[in-house]
This record gives C-alpha cells, sequence and structure tokens, in this order.
C-alpha cells in the first residue's frame, strides 16, 4: 500500500536517511525501530512530505507520491499523530477532534469519526468540553490520535505513542493500537521500546544511523542480534 | 458643568476607544499567527483614511459608502505585502522583521505625500454634524457609529475565531503551527489570510475614525503607537483585554485633555499605561 524505494532524504542537504527501503501493506501494523537519532521520525516526516526527498521514490496505492504537498497527503489518508502529541492546547477536547476533520476528504465523516472516537476512547466523550491543555499526558494522546482518526486515516503513523506515559496508559494505547488493527487499519509504528512493539507488530524494521540495519517478522528481528547492535550502537 | 464636561470626555472616549480596540485587534490577530508585530500598522490606517478621501473628492462618496471599495483594496494589498515582503523574512530576526515593517510604513508615508501633499486635509462625512443629547451629555453621531460597530465586528470575530473551520484552522496555527499542517491546514494561506483580514479592519477602523478628524500623511506613527499600547495593554492575544485596553486608552487620552495642559493631557495614555505595565505586566486580563 504505502512503498518508500531507494529514499534518501536529510534537512538543508545533509542526508539523514540514506537509501532506504520500507514498505507497508494493507492492514498492516509495522514497527519502525531504531535508537535516539537512527532517522526514525525523519522517515515518517518524510511520509507526510515535510521533509523533501533527494533521491529515490515514494509510492502510496501505486502512485507516485514524492512531489505531492504535504496538505494533499492528509487528504490521501497519509496521517501522522506526531511525536510529543502537540494537541492544541487552548482548544476543547472537541475542537480538537473537529479540527482533525480539517481536510477536504475528512470534512463531511467527521460526525461518524467523532462517534468511532468516543467510542474508543469513552474517556474523552466525558471531556469534550475540556481544554485540551488541561488533560494528563495519557488523555492527550488519546486526543492525538483520535484528531489522527478524525483527520480520515488510512494508513495512521504514530510516533513515539508510549513516549512519557505511565505503564498503565501505556498498556491502554497498545491496546488500542491493537483495536484499530483488528479493525483494519494499517498503522506503522514508530518506537523505542523493543519489546513491547515486536509483541504487537506484524513486521518490523530496525533503522540505524540512517539504514535499514534490520527487517523481517517481528519475532525474528526480536531475536536478531544485528537489532541489538544497532541498539547499543555498536 | 465641570461633571458634565467630565461625562461628555468620557463618553467620547469609550466611543473612540473601542476604534482602537478594533485597531489592535487586527494586531492582535497578526500577532497571535505569524509572530509578527507590524509597525507599518498605523500607516495602513493612514492609507485607508487617504483611499476614503481620495473617493471623496472624484465621487463624492461618504466615508462609510467609501468602506465598499477600501475593504476589498486593502485586503489585497494585505495580501500583497504578506506575501510577497514579510514572508520572506518572517520567522528570522526579530528586528528585520521590525525594520522590514518601519520601511513599509515609511513608503506609505511618503506615498501619500506625494499623492495628495502633506497639508492636513479632511473627508467630511454627513453624519458628522449629527448629534444626541442623552441628558446632559452631547454625543456625536460618528462616535456612536464607531462605537457600534466596532464591537459588532469584535463580536463577529470572535465567534468566526471560535465556531467556523476557518477560525478553528487560524486558533490552531496560533497554538501549534506544525500540529496544524500534520492535520492539513495551509499554515502559509493562513498566515497571508490572516494578515490580509487584519487589514482589511484597518480599512473598516480608518473610516470609523474619519469623520471630524484633519489627515495628513505623517499620522501612521501615532495609530501604531496607540494601537501597541492597546495591544499590550490587552495581553497581545485576548480579545476581550483588547477591547477593554482600546477603552482605557480612549478614555484617559479623553479626559487627560481636561484637566491637564494640552500637552501634558496627550501624555496621559502613556503615563497609564507605564502605571499598568508596572504593576500588572501581564495585561489587564489575565487567564489559567
Amino acid at each position: 500500500m504505502l512503498e518508500m524505494q531507494g529514499v534518501t532524504a536529510g534537512y538543508e542537504g545533509v542526508p539523514v536517511l540514506r537509501d532506504v527501503s520500507v514498505n507497508v501493506g494493507r492492514g498492516e501494523l509495522v514497527g519502525l525501530l531504531g535508537a535516539n537519532n537512527a532517522g526514525k521520525s525523519t522517515l515518517i516526516n518524510v511520509i507526510s512530505g515535510i521533509v523533501p526527498i533527494m533521491s529515490g521514490r515514494l509510492m502510496f496505492d501505486g502512485e507516485d507520491i514524492s512531489r505531492v504537498g504535504a496538505q494533499r497527503r492528509v487528504e490521501l489518508g497519509l496521517v501522522q499523530v506526531p511525536e510529543g502529541r502537540h494537541v492544541f492546547p487552548q482548544m476543547s477536547v472537541r475542537e480538537n477532534l473537529l479540527l482533525g476533520g480539517y481536510n477536504r476528504k475528512a470534512r463531511p465523516e467527521r460526525g461518524a469519526n467523532m462517534d468511532h472516537v468516543v467510542s474508543l476512547f469513552p474517556r474523552l466523550g466525558e471531556r469534550l468540553g475540556q481544554l485540551a491543555g488541561t488533560l494528563s499526558g495519557g488523555e492527550q494522546q488519546m486526543v492525538a490520535i483520535g484528531r489522527g482518526l478524525m483527520a480520515g486515516a488510512r494508513v495512521l503513523m504514530l510516533d513515539e505513542p508510549s513516549l512519557g506515559l505511565s505503564p498503565l496508559f501505556v498498556q491502554f494505547i497498545f491496546e488500542i493500537i491493537d483495536k484499530l488493527h483488528a479493525e483494519g487499519m494499517t498503522i506503522l509504528l514508530v518506537e523505542q521500546n523493543l519489546s513491547l512493539t515486536v509483541r504487537h507488530a506484524d513486521r518490523c524494521y530496525v533503522l540505524e544511523r540512517g539504514v535499514v540495519a534490520v527487517e523481517g517478522a517481528s519475532a525474528t528481528v526480536a531475536d536478531d542480534p544485528r537489532t541489538r547492535a544497532a541498539y547499543l550502537g555498536m | 458643568m465641570r461633571w458634565t464636561n467630565f461625562s461628555r470626555r468620557s463618553c467620547r472616549g469609550f466611543f473612540v476607544g473601542s476604534a482602537y480596540g478594533l485597531l489592535a485587534l487586527g494586531m492582535g490577530l497578526v500577532y497571535g499567527v505569524s509572530g509578527i508585530v507590524n509597525f507599518a500598522h498605523g500607516d495602513f490606517v493612514s492609507l485607508g483614511m487617504y483611499l476614503c478621501f481620495a473617493l471623496f473628492t472624484a465621487f463624492a462618496l461618504d466615508p462609510y459608502v467609501s468602506v465598499i471599495f477600501t475593504v476589498p483594496i486593502m485586503i489585497a494589498l494585505g495580501a500583497l505585502v504578506y506575501r510577497f515582503l514579510i514572508k520572506p523574512i518572517a520567522g528570522r530576526q526579530l528586528l528585520m522583521v521590525i525594520q522590514l515593517t518601519l520601511g513599509v510604513a515609511l513608503l506609505i508615508q511618503n506615498g501619500l505625500m506625494m499623492a495628495f501633499g502633506g497639508q492636513p486635509t479632511r473627508a467630511p462625512s454627513m453624519i458628522e454634524s449629527k448629534l444626541f443629547l442623552v441628558g446632559d451629555v452631547v454625543i456625536r453621531g460618528a462616535h456612536l457609529v464607531a462605537c457600534i460597530v466596532s464591537f459588532a465586528l469584535a463580536i463577529l470575530l470572535y465567534v468566526m475565531l471560535q465556531s467556523t473551520d476557518t477560525g478553528r484552522a487560524i486558533r490552531a496555527v496560533q497554538q501549534e503551527p506544525r500540529a496544524a499542517a500534520l492535520m492539513g491546514v495551509d499554515v502559509g494561506r493562513v498566515q497571508v489570510m490572516t494578515f490580509a483580514i487584519g487589514v482589511g479592519l484597518l480599512a473598516i477602523a480608518a473610516a470609523l475614525l474619519l469623520p471630524g478628524l484633519p489627515i495628513q500623511p505623517t499620522q501612521g506613527l501615532r495609530f501604531t503607537v496607540i494601537t501597541l499600547l492597546v495591544f499590550v495593554l490587552g495581553g497581545m492575544t485576548n480579545f476581550v483585554a483588547i477591547m477593554l485596553g482600546g477603552i482605557v486608552i480612549g478614555v484617559a487620552e479623553a479626559i487627560g485633555t481636561i484637566y491637564m495642559t494640552h500637552t501634558l493631557g496627550q501624555l496621559l495614555p502613556y503615563l497609564i499605561f507605564v502605571a499598568i505595565m508596572l504593576f500588572r505586566p501581564q495585561g489587564l486580563v489575565w487567564r489559567s
């Protein structure tokens, strides 16, 4: 469904990713692992169209979208839930969700999507009128994911959704990820937490300093000694 | 007699102050979305006034009617200025942006001087001489119109920001521009649009302040300074506080000249501003 073919990309002419090929099939839950600065966030920012591609191609539904603008990619259903959540603090939960459905494609379906989000996160349903900035970190993560779903995501890219959350909330967020996966959502999950990710994802990629070091089914990636090496930077 | 004078002045200050509030709302809107303080703000007001003046001399149009033409012209101008002058250097050093907008201010000022000459002039409105009597207080029609329109626009703007998709997008860009972009909001377009709306508001404010006011090309800076006072007093992005700040400055300006000599009286708004900044640096109304 989503295919990155030999992509080199980075900031201001300095490549962060070098010749990276990653593909995500329809309905798959794919984990993207690696230490800090391995290029994980850069990779999903390339998919979101925020970081330009220097060489290689990005294919979505069989079409080359390498040159398609960031806004249009959201309309296509490539939606990123950013690291650190970045909810709109001075807006209510409801407004955050409504803004998630801002793009042209998602706007007519906001009602139905809102119902879906509230059924996934009943806690948000109770707090629709509350300012998002006053929520706990875990609740903000729910808003951020909810906002992504409101945007009509066909591929949901989650950047470190467990970051800074209590173990209980991490567990809850991963249950939600499993649930979305079971509903058929295609998910690209960026995580540092190796053991948690391999337990939930179908397949994984391990990035090391901008190149794919290991790839394959979650179990084999977990057992591969190179995975550990990538994390320890050896 | 003394008391009547006081209440008459206060009323006048309140009415004119609400138009100052409108000026500052435009500044607050732009600042919130783009982080830019526009030092050509007052000169855009000037430009709006001279556009009214030009339409008056050419077609004998009343300034209130001219708004139909001046608002679209100023909106288009605002969009062009933002797109081609401000955007390329936005986000760079603050001083560069200040210098640029000061440059735009001088450009407008001297352009007006070239086109209309330096001597003060006026663009009269038919409503200008209308007076109302409420108790002992005489109210000028033009001031009443300024007040009503300013508040109506402030409320309209508030409702637009609170409950439309465009308004939400504007606030989203204010609060988290990166996340807004990830949700498919065209951040650049929102910035151009708010700047254009801000300048369009100035076209309306210009027409509201115009009746009875002699205008000259160099007056822009005075409006910029008043706007800055109100804008800072209002805590920069808080709408209610900005309108309140406008009224404080308007009343201070109007009352100052009764009890003190003319020049000293004109200092009163600044003295009040300094006092408020000393004791309430967060602005008049604070938020949790």
